[in-house]
């Protein structure tokens, strides 16, 4: 009887093997092909061109600390650290081993000098095997911002960069090609990957046609594309709303007219709208700076149009002032925005104009820099071109008094927190993202064909 | 001396030290998961409803409110209610008490709401046509408990062994008085001893080695007679020394990896800087001293002679049987098999590892008959990737690792095959 139940059974083996995948390990080998929009000219960290691709500078180089998932800081390249003097000053211990790609030991001096060019403002030594950091106020974030990929541990030599990440370039066309390739001996273990080859200067038109004829494995896809390329059968790893997309005035708020004005443009847009029509539900609507994910709050700032309400402000208004609504007139889903943002106003008694030359108001992307929520705001002020707020504690309510002063002074209404896209190829596995849409490359490993 | 020296910000987090404190830590941590799972996952709202309540209090006064409390969280309806009435008890201990919206002196929506790492939990208090007053308290997040299931025709007995932060490679229980748990990490060996039924942490023992370890390290436990264990990791080889209090002396060392103790007796070489074996065997099956490079091996005695099973790197099953190298293309099995002898059925079963739509992964029984798998248990889930399996050296159990994709701890477990009678 037993043997029959196993007879029985055994149909149901050859099921399993179809339905349910092998739990695999890792491959070593092969080339991964990723395809970009960005074209940086430089390998340089320190270089605001990249701040849009971090990603692909996290192959290259290490910092000193990382973060995790909440947020919180983990070692990287320095093992330890302490504060002293109420967080004004902080010790880094560096793990022991480490080298640049060209086999050069990673030093405390090295890894002071790499700080120091990247903070002028900083005061950095090291100290027997440490490096430590001090700063003109206490900064219990310091970790965070170290974890910042401008603040990199480089060696330059002449007109060469080195880092200490797990993969090294080994061929590099500014501007449309970088390919790297694992390094044997990088002390976090060697990657799966032998090398990756990835295309920049690509739109995102070319990157899809690159990915179907086979030629790229991972490549950009537009939050608004996201789930037609899911029904027309390509595998899409998204990623939590990562991006915050605003209107951000250039200069202060001029008066109690002006405020009313602004007051109404930010009742009167219809993010509901944006996300669902526009964006295909490709992000969120976007009531504060950080997305709520994040800080948990964000539902407290309204997304709602209101245009009642937006009227009644637009009323106390005698006369108003056109606005110029800027763009970038190359990003596709910004036109599509900026026009819907223009009809918007005008339902509301508002009078906007698109505009390619001087702004008053312009429409600007910025994604998250970090996953400690005190960096990100002020890496997203600084992206959005505002001055630095100042964070007056650590707990979620010193935050949100912070973010809500930079909403109340009318400098930044957001709009949406988009989601970034990937279309990935079946055959990359263990494909992973932080929560902040980081890549983990190091990680991913290409599947073998079956035999 | 208080204040003479820096406080250290960041110490007992980070994984890679190995203080024994913070091994102390984890041990206790452990130790209050697996003695009283339910007291862990039970949460004590307490300290965040009082210290909600007194912000409330603080920005209203005392006196009749209207409260609404929304969850905006992952917490469950029951978590939810149980927060309101904790907050009208602390609220009531303050004064305040609750009045319908019309006959309130002010009115609080409080939102149960979350970020990555704690609870946030949001008033918006409304006095008047004042603008409304915001306070916020954050409570820490926490796991929750995953369960398992499994039946007949063969049933695997899924122990929660150990968990851990760290990446388990693998878990011994070597039989002796006191009975001794081994866990292999990364970077130490930690042994924990059973007094009064539960798991004492003994001793660290730090690992030596001079090359980076590779990326899906792996690593495996050997129980020895003449001292402790044997741990056998890519290049390395680390040997306890046979008295307490043990020492750990390891050096670089190719020396092949046991995959099954005697009379079956069968080691492998393993790749110093990747994750699988080469596919060299020592003494070998017979005649047949190598195979593919392959991840695991299982073996099934037979009355005339042994079968040995390996799962190939490039997702091929070999079977050995000291003549042939049969090469199955099709079973569609994971990379990490190990041999179990249950006495039922054929007598020897092979765990399995394959994916669950993304959940996580799975084990299950199978036997061979006639050179074909044949299901024979069904099926054990994990809450995450397997990261290990190995064989215990008496082929009795099996020790899998998996890592949690909610927590991200490493979760030890034995695994046993009973028989339904």
């Amino acid at each position: 009887m037993k043997h029959r139940g196993f007879r029985l059974l055994a149909t149901a083996s050859l099921l399993i093997a179809v339905v349910a995948g092998a739990a695999t390990r890792p491959h070593y080998g092969g080339t991964l092909h990723v395809s970009l929009r960005v074209a940086p000219t430089s390998l340089d960290p320190s270089q605001a061109e990249w701040s849009g691709s971090r990603d692909v500078l996290s192959l290259m180089f290490d910092t000193l600390v990382t973060l995790n998932d909440q947020g919180r800081p983990k070692p990287a390249l320095a093992t330890a650290w302490q504060a002293e003097s109420g967080s004004q000053r902080w010790q880094f211990s560096l793990r022991q081993g480490v080298t640049f790609s060209d086999g050069t030991p990673l030093t405390s001096e090295v890894a002071a000098a790499s700080l120091r060019a990247a903070n002028p403002t900083w005061k950095v030594f090291s100290s027997g095997d440490a490096v430590v950091v001090e700063r003109d106020s206490p900064d219990p974030n310091l970790p965070a911002e170290l974890a910042l990929s401008r603040n990199s541990i480089v060696m330059r030599d002449g007109d060469k960069i080195l880092g200490t990440g797990p993969f090294v370039a080994v061929e590099w066309d500014p501007g449309k090609k970088l390919v790297v390739a694992a390094r044997d001996g990088y002390f976090g273990g060697r990657p799966f990957l032998d090398s990756i080859e990835v295309e920049l200067g690509k739109n995102l038109r070319e990157q899809m046609v690159s990915f179907d004829l086979g030629k790229a494995q991972v490549v950009e896809v537009a939050p608004e594309q996201a789930r037609r390329a899911v029904t027309e059968g390509r595998r899409i790893e998204t990623s939590d709303p990562v991006e915050l997309l605003a209107l951000v005035f250039g200069r202060e708020s001029q008066s109690a007219v002006d405020s009313k004005q602004r007051e109404a443009l930010s009742l009167s847009v219809d993010r509901r709208l944006f996300n669902s029509v526009v964006l295909q539900n490709g992000g969120e609507p976007a009531g504060g700076v950080l997305p709520n994910w994040m800080t948990g709050y964000e539902f407290l700032f309204p997304v709602d149009v209101d245009l009642v309400r937006a009227q009644q402000e637009r009323a106390e208004v005698p006369e108003t002032t056109v606005w110029n609504l800027g763009f970038d007139s190359a990003d596709p889903i910004e036109r599509v925005l900026a026009e819907r943002i223009v009809l918007n106003a005008r339902d509301a008694g508002l009078r906007l104009q698109l505009a390619t030359g001087p702004t008053d108001v312009r429409l600007v992307r910025v994604r998250l820099a970090s996953l400690d929520a005190q960096v990100a705001l002020g890496e997203l002020m600084a992206g959005l071109g505002l001055p630095q707020m100042k964070i007056n504690g650590d707990s979620v309510e010193d935050l949100y008094s912070a973010e809500n002063g930079v909403l109340k002074s009318q400098r930044v209404i957001p709009l949406l927190h988009l989601r970034t896209a990937w279309a990935v190829s079946k055959t990359v596995r263990n494909w992973s993202e932080a929560r902040d849409g980081a890549w983990r490359l190091p990680e991913v490993w290409l599947a073998a064909e079956r035999p | 001396m208080p204040g003479r020296h820096p406080k250290p910000v960041y110490n007992a987090r980070i994984q890679e030290m190995p203080l024994l404190r913070a091994h102390f830590l984890r041990a206790l941590c452990s130790l209050l998961l697996m003695v009283h799972p339910t007291a862990v996952f039970a949460t004590d709202w307490r300290a965040a409803e009082v210290q909600l309540a007194r912000k409330i209090a603080a920005a209203m006064g005392p006196g009749a409110v209207a409260l609404e409390v929304s969850n905006r969280s992952s917490l469950s309806s029951t978590e939810s209610d149980e927060i309101r009435r904790g907050l009208w008890t602390e609220l009531a201990a303050l004064g305040i008490h609750s009045a319908a919206a019309d006959q309130a002196a002010a009115t609080v929506q409080v939102s149960l709401s979350e970020n990555r790492r704690n609870y946030v939990w949001v008033a918006e208090i409304h006095v008047g046509n004042n603008q409304p007053s915001v306070v916020m308290v954050s409570a820490p997040r926490t796991a929750a408990a995953v369960g398992e299931r499994a039946t007949a025709p063969l049933t695997i007995h899924k122990a929660l062994l150990w968990t851990n932060d760290n990446r388990i490679l693998d878990v011994a229980l070597p039989t002796g008085s006191p009975q001794i748990m081994i866990v292999l990490e990364p970077e130490n060996v930690v042994l924990y001893a059973a007094q009064n039924g539960n798991w004492q942490l003994q001793q660290g023992l730090a690992i030596a080695h001079a090359r980076p370890w590779p990326r899906d390290l792996r690593g495996r436990l050997v129980a020895r007679k003449d001292h402790l264990f044997d741990a056998y990791l890519p290049g390395v080889l680390c040997q306890s020394t046979a008295i307490a209090p043990l020492a750990l002396q390891c050096h670089e060392s190719d020396d092949p990896w046991p995959l099954a103790s005697a009379p079956v007796g069968l080691s492998a070489f393993f790749a110093p800087s990747r994750n699988f074996f080469t596919g060299v065997l020592s003494p070998g099956v017979q005649k047949q001293t190598a195979t593919v490079p392959f991840y695991s091996g299982a073996v099934l005695p037979r009355d005339k002679y042994t079968l040995w099973i390996f799962g190939a790197t490039d997702g091929s099953v070999h079977l050995l049987d000291g003549m042939t190298d049969q090469v199955m293309t099709k079973w569609g099995w994971g990379s990490d098999i190990a041999g179990v002898r249950s006495g039922c059925g054929l007598g020897w079963q092979v765990l399995v590892t394959s994916r669950n739509d993304g959940t996580g992964d799975t084990v299950q029984a199978f036997e061979i008959a006639d050179r074909e798998p044949v299901v024979a248990s069904t099926v054990v889930e994990f809450p995450g990737s397997i990261t290990a399996l190995w064989t215990d050296p008496e082929s009795a159990s099996a020790i899998a690792v998996a890592q949690n994709s909610e927590t991200g701890r490493y979760e030890a477990s034995r695994l046993s095959i009973t028989c339904n009678r």
